[in-house]
């Protein structure tokens, strides 16, 4: 064979080896797009579940291997891939080499011809050349024109109406009435940043359900085993703790002096404190609050750029998480019999407060949204009740934001955005203390020592026929709420009675009676529940179809809040201690496995 | 060569968002990388002073194409696969620009230097970059595999476009929004074996046209090549096939793959030729003044959606369509993630962008008539008559890559690989005297 029968072997060879490496690797770069964790559908199907049942273990044992199996192939295929890229750039490399030696053996000079029309070519050359840049210039013309028509922008496109909307938000700014349809979710922490934290009372979404898995399950209180810190409670109060990072928020206070600390998680320490005092509309005479449940028993609340604490003289003040002064401001005295003990909650930037107070009759009770930048009032809803200690929550549900609040005799979904009345459904009695939860799509209330109900929060108007997917009158709670992991639903009465139902009809699983007095709600993480008696005794139990006990143990404490949770960690807020569970400072270095 | 490229793309997209931690793992901490050691940097600069003096000499003094090939080989390795086509004299124009309207950025020494010495190479002694120091330019010609002549009036109307590119260009750097050169750099994802898999599509689909076309990027798109260009045309060193005699054999203009070689002016236009010549460019001179106002105006107007690819604006958008919408409890997207990890108010973000728009409207009108300056100017230049004897390469278009030596019998005899009676193949060759090279323009 010649020198170019040579090169022209050689480049079909290359060729040939190119094409091969270059299809397996194509076909690798599909199967890599197939296998993105990012665009499982499986996995998000996966996720989806495990939003609508948090707590259930086997969907996130399903979600992590899932998660896994795609991850080690995606990057086993990338490896591949970039083994092969070498190879494929090396027979790229020898075809062209040999392709341009082969043509090199033919390579013949040029023979130009004469060109007697040289002159009138030349000419009509110029003038094609001329028309073809007319051609281009129009073309990039109205290239931009059409970019600039079919761009569209959320922004106004003139200057002057920019302006104007920057006005606006100045207007916003200095305090106007914030319009009732835009909640900044900008100025608010997301979904994701509040489900990992301790947002408000019970947690994100107020269920008591935490994602964690990595929660302390054992701790010692005479060897200090399992306890990060305790420090003795620096202020009166029996709200629950808050936590946002690496911050613990308490409110406190008495008659005198009302205050908000901020605790450093990893030391107990204090940050910073911060009295609430002389807020403007406060009345002159000191509220006449009842020892039992004192100044501070409502939860504060953070939107992860404040926090937020009101008090049972009427007192709601906000401050920054640094502890600078936002606003306060004064809803004048309270008239409740047991004192104020509903807690806060937010929406997006929007602080949701529930002043239930007096007898229905004395057009007392409203529910307020306030902006949280400024505590100016968005809007407000007269509520036809008396009295009540539950926690409103918020839910997203049927397409929309629900504040849920209870009160006698209703159960009332209110419009996050505006306040509007959703629906309702009548029928809860007593002294309203229960908060409600949301789980598995299903809202779960406690008539006092009645009834549970399960409600579809999907109606309009009065619902109270046709929403009510069951009740149940087992050992039904008259202070603690209820809590559900989406598939079973547990109680906790005052008289240490738990009970556990099945979420999708009520059916009784089983009970058990600690025999002892519970104030504090209990709480479920890592499919373990946590229940604190009010003299000290610490439960953990399994949150399963069958009772197991798997801890106790006595904390030399007296427990009326409820815990707060944080990855390694929970927080407990006694009467005389604050209590951090989890490995002491030295050893979190070695805690963070995932 | 499309497969290698495609291939590419399996490097390209390995960022995503990590795993949703339950049990309190902290991600190690994202590190930036060390900036290059300033040493290295110098030592990147010194590489290139060489190679363009090494590039000037070999095209000048020794006319060496194999000289030159060995060289671009060099700068293809070095510039773009060792040094991963960062830094580089194309995206460096944009740092400058960034540079001189924002004081608050330093454009680094190494990066200037990068920008400058070509240019300044360039205004002496022509394209001596491209010929084989730019690893773009040095990719695209070893993909030359079998070159295809264009339709001059295809050449003239795509000519345009790398001005253009130059314009929005430096738009987008000099209002801070984006470095768009570097972004959709077509052979920057090959030399890092890694990018966006659109930018490793337009590398393959622009080096499969190379196979057929000469450096299409470089002579439709480069935007540092347009600058060169503007340069190379007041070089006092030029680029001659042969510094002996012309025969106006025509080989040399069957040798340049990249259509630069202009023929010589057959003779003096007549006087009716000239009478509408003349009255065609005053045309051509009215209308560059309306290019200038209507290519302004229509840049002001591109200005709003062009802003968009300002971060700033682009997250006051999104705000503004995110008011009022529900929480999404789904999985979150970039955008979304940066619009909420955005700490900043609302109003002072909505500022920001107010203030970069009232930039961009202004860069907008420069841009819009920058664009229609071109198209005047380019329309002006096809209406003028150029004075030439001899076949020679054009001063802006050519890349000095000497392979038209090659095809000169004259040179040939000059440098004794051929003998001085022995037939130039072609046609008939008639010896004359050296030609005084007249450049010029007449109407």
């Amino acid at each position: 064979m010649n020198r170019k029968g040579n090169w022209l072997m050689g480049a079909w060879v290359a060729g040939v080896f190119s094409v091969l490496v270059g299809l397996t690797m194509i076909s690798g770069r599909l199967s890599i797009r197939a296998e993105d964790p990012l665009k499982s559908p499986q996995l998000a199907e996966l996720k989806e579940k495990l939003r609508l049942n948090p707590a259930d273990e086997q969907i996130k044992q399903n979600v992590r291997q899932l998660d896994l199996q795609l991850r080690q192939r995606y990057f086993r295929q990338l490896s591949r891939m970039g083994s092969g890229i070498y190879l494929l750039l090396g027979g790229v490399a020898v075809f062209i080499l040999a392709v341009k030696q082969s043509a090199r053996c033919q390579k013949q000079l040029p023979m130009p011809q004469p060109r007697p029309d040289a002159p009138e070519q030349s000419e009509r050359s110029a003038a094609r050349a001329r028309w073809s840049v007319a051609a281009s210039g129009t073309l990039i013309g109205g290239l931009l024109f059409i970019l600039t028509l079919s761009l569209s922008s959320a922004l106004p496109r003139r200057m002057a109406e920019v302006e104007k909307t920057l006005g606006a938000g100045d207007a916003t700014g200095a305090g106007e009435p914030h319009p009732t349809d835009q909640a900044s979710a900008s100025d608010a922490a997301s979904p994701q940043e509040l489900m990992q934290n301790w947002p408000c009372f019970r947690g994100p979404g107020g269920g008591g359900v935490s994602l964690l898995t990595n929660v302390p399950t054992a701790w010692d209180v005479k060897t200090g085993t399992g306890i990060a810190w305790k420090v003795p409670a620096p202020t009166s109060g029996f709200g629950s703790p808050i936590v946002w990072g690496d911050r613990v928020f308490l409110s406190g206070g008495d008659a005198r002096k009302r205050e908000v600390l901020c605790l450093d998680s990893k030391t107990g320490q204090i940050l910073w404190r911060q009295t609430v005092a002389d807020v403007a509309g406060a009345p002159a005479q000191p509220a006449d609050v009842p020892e039992s449940t004192g100044y501070a028993a409502a939860t504060m609340a953070t939107d992860g750029r404040r926090v937020y604490a009101f008090f049972a003289n009427g007192d709601c003040a906000a401050f920054t998480l640094e502890g600078k002064p936002a606003w306060s401001k004064s809803f004048g005295a309270l008239k409740n019999p047991y004192g104020h003990a509903t807690s806060l909650t937010t929406w997006r930037d929007r602080l949701i407060v529930q002043l239930d107070q007096g007898d229905p009759e004395d057009n007392k009770s409203k529910l307020y949204a306030l902006d949280g930048r400024t505590g100016q009032i968005v809007w407000q809803r007269p509520r036809k009740a008396g009295a009540s200690w539950a926690t409103p929550i918020v839910i997203e549900a049927a397409g929309k934001a629900q504040v849920i609040t209870l009160a006698v005799p209703s159960i009332i979904a209110y419009a996050a955005t505006d306040g509007t009345e959703l629906w309702r459904v009548e029928g809860i009695n007593g002294e309203i203390t229960p908060s409600p939860v949301f789980a598995g799509g299903l809202l779960f209330v406690a008539s006092p020592s009645e009834k549970l109900m399960a409600i579809r929060p999907d109606g309009q108007g009065d619902v109270t026929k046709t929403h009510v997917v069951w009740t149940s009158e087992d050992s039904v709670p008259d202070v603690t709420s209820p809590l559900s992991d989406g598939q079973l639903v547990f109680m906790l009465t005052t008289g240490g009675m738990l009970t556990c139902l099945d979420a999708k009809d009520g059916k009784k699983q089983w009970d058990h009676d600690f025999d002892m007095e519970f104030h504090a709600s209990p709480s479920v993480a890592g499919g373990r529940l946590y229940l604190l008696s009010q003299k000290g005794t610490a439960f953990v139990v399994e949150a399963a179809r069958q009772f197991r006990e798997l801890f106790h143990t006595e904390m030399a404490d007296g427990f009326h809040a409820s815990p707060a949770f944080a990855p390694d960690k929970i927080f407990l807020r006694g009467l005389t201690n604050v209590w951090c569970l989890g490995p002491v400072a030295a050893k979190e270095k070695a805690s963070g496995q995932p | 060569v499309l497969f290698a490229l495609l291939a590419g793309v399996a490097l390209a997209e390995q960022r995503f968002p990590p795993p949703d931690f339950e049990s309190g793992h902290k991600l190690p901490v994202t590190l930036t990388p060390p900036a290059r050691a300033i040493l290295l940097q110098y030592l990147d600069v010194a590489v290139l002073a060489f190679c363009l003096g090494l590039g000037t000499w070999l095209v000048y003094k020794r006319r060496s194409r194999k000289g030159l090939m060995a060289l671009s080989l060099f700068s293809l390795l070095y510039f773009g696969f060792w040094k991963k086509g960062c830094v580089c004299a194309i995206g460096s124009l944009q740092n400058v620009a960034l540079g001189l309207s924002d004081h608050g950025y330093a454009v680094p020494i190494g990066v200037t230097a990068f920008y400058v010495l070509p240019l300044v190479f360039a205004l002496f002694a022509g394209r001596t970059f491209c010929a084989a120091v730019c690893p773009h330019g040095a990719l695209q010609d070893l993909v030359l595999l079998k070159p295809l002549k264009l339709p001059p009036w295809l050449e003239q109307a795509l000519s345009v476009l790398p001005y253009i590119y130059l314009g929005a260009g430096v738009l987008f750097a000099a209002t801070g929004s984006a470095f768009i050169i570097c972004q959709y750099d077509p052979f920057v994802p090959i030399f890092r074996m890694s990018g966006r898999s659109l930018m490793v599509l337009s590398g393959a689909a622009l080096l499969l046209l190379g196979v057929f076309v000469g450096r299409p990027y470089c002579r439709f798109l480069c935007p540092y090549g347009a600058l060169l260009k503007l340069c190379a045309i007041v070089a006092n060193l030029r680029v001659r096939v042969t510094p002996n005699l012309c025969t106006q054999c025509r080989l040399c203009e069957a040798s340049c793959p990249f259509g630069a070689m202009r023929e010589p002016e057959t003779g003096p236009a007549g006087p009716q030729t000239l009478s509408i010549d003349r009255r065609r460019l005053a045309w051509m001179l009215v209308l560059v003044p309306v290019l200038l106002v209507g290519g302004g105006w229509l840049g002001s107007q591109f200005s709003a959606p062009a802003t968009r690819l300002h971060p700033t604006v682009s997250l006051a958008d999104q705000l503004v369509r995110a008011e009022g919408t529900p929480s999404k409890l789904s999985m979150l997207t970039p955008d979304d993630l940066a619009l909420e990890r955005a700490r900043q108010a609302p109003k002072e973000i909505l500022t920001e962008a107010a203030a970069i728009r009232r930039k961009f409207v202004i860069g907008g009108w420069i841009f819009g008539a920058w664009v229609g300056l071109v198209i005047g100017v380019k329309l002006i230049s096809l209406s003028v008559r150029r004075r030439r004897t001899d076949y020679e390469p054009d001063r802006g278009d050519c890349f000095a890559c000497a392979r038209c030596f090659e095809y000169c019998p004259n040179e040939l005899v000059r440098r004794g690989l051929m003998p001085a009676a022995a037939p130039a193949p072609g046609a008939a060759v008639t010896l004359t005297s050296r030609p005084a090279v007249v450049e010029g323009t007449t109407v």
